[in-house]
């Protein structure tokens, strides 16, 4: 489970695009702070404090805004285009005893049997969405695909989360499986280069041999 | 071509992916080029998902004719890129072999590109 961390944050008085821009050439990352029915409050952190805390995956951090320290969950980072910088950062407020809706990422652990038989590992779902205490937020939720054979699959249903985490995602999505490779570059080959056809033209053409 | 790509620019379905830094038109033969570069490396292993598709014709009038006489005939199909799309996308491969996978890519690309990892998930 990961501890809550703590970020520095300032009440931020300015707004507005071009001020934005200068905050963030500046080192700061702006961001807003919300919930719980009480104000919303403007700020702005340390980039390089928040994106440590956004590798290491951390979601709920303690604010230390004007002397006071509060739990809040970042709710939405926005980043820009290239996803190297991050432009903006909601927070929302949560207490300690609120079960709240997260998404964490999907870490597969082992080799899997299948991969040895010749098999290729597919992971459609790379987050799962949950809902826990909010002082209970895992930081991944692990699986195990050693004992995964060829034409197998693991769903969300099959997961061990850990205690108080409930999944929200549909229990019958597949989050892993062992497909065999052969199949897809056949099939890959079949479908030759990605070019789309030309209707019209062909239809015309068609057209034309009628009318002869 | 102006703007930046607003959609498409995150790494969806792989782990690693190849991500354009230039703008400019995508020909159907460059997209083959760069799909079989990647599934000679990765064959048997991992998996490639190409994330573009050539929607656009592109006309042109045949050398040594007169101009007028109406608009050329379909040439070619490109995709619309800009700049922050990504192209390729690789799964089930360790990082340096993804790595290498998709520099063999960019290296058929007609533009500046570069490798990226999936975007932490924090904050959705």
């Amino acid at each position: 489970m990961a501890e809550a961390a703590v970020l520095n944050a300032n009440v931020r008085k300015e707004t507005g695009k071009r001020r934005m821009r200068r905050l963030r050439k500046s080192g700061q990352v702006p961001g807003v702070m919300y919930g719980h029915k009480e104000e919303t409050i403007p700020l702005a952190v340390k980039a390089e404090e928040l994106w440590a805390l956004i590798r290491h995956g951390q979601r709920v951090v303690d604010v230390r805004l004007d002397g006071r320290t509060e739990k809040c969950l970042i709710r939405e980072v926005q980043w820009d285009v290239f996803g190297r910088e991050v432009l903006h950062v909601d927070l929302t407020r949560v207490s300690a005893d609120e079960r709240i809706r997260v998404t964490v990422p999907i870490h597969l652990r082992g080799n899997a049997a299948g991969v040895a038989a010749g098999g290729v590992l597919n992971q459609p779902l790379h987050t799962l969405e949950i809902e826990c205490l909010a002082l209970a937020v895992p930081e991944a939720i692990r699986v195990n695909v050693q004992d995964l054979q060829l034409d197998q699959a693991i769903h969300v249903k099959d997961l061990k989360l850990p205690e108080g985490v409930t999944a929200l995602d549909d229990p019958e999505a597949v989050v892993v499986q062992c497909v065999k490779p052969a199949e897809e570059a056949a099939a890959e080959e079949a479908e030759g280069p990605a070019e789309p056809e030309v209707i019209g033209r062909k239809a015309a053409e068609e057209e034309g041999e009628g009318e002869k | 071509m102006r703007g930046l790509a607003h959609r498409g620019n995150t790494v969806a379905f792989g782990e690693y992916g190849l991500q354009s830094l230039e703008a400019g038109w995508l020909s159907a033969e460059c997209i083959e080029a760069g799909r079989i570069a990647a599934t000679h490396f990765v064959r048997g292993e991992g998996r490639l998902y190409i994330r573009v598709f050539p929607h656009k014709s592109v006309t042109a009038i045949p050398a040594e004719t007169r101009m007028g006489k109406g608009k050329g005939e379909p040439e070619y199909w490109a995709a619309v890129i800009r700049p922050g799309q990504i192209l390729y996308e690789v799964a089930g491969l360790p990082e340096n072999a993804a790595r290498e996978c998709l520099a063999r890519v960019a290296y058929k690309m007609p533009f500046k590109c570069r490798f990226v990892a999936r975007r932490p998930s924090v904050g959705g």
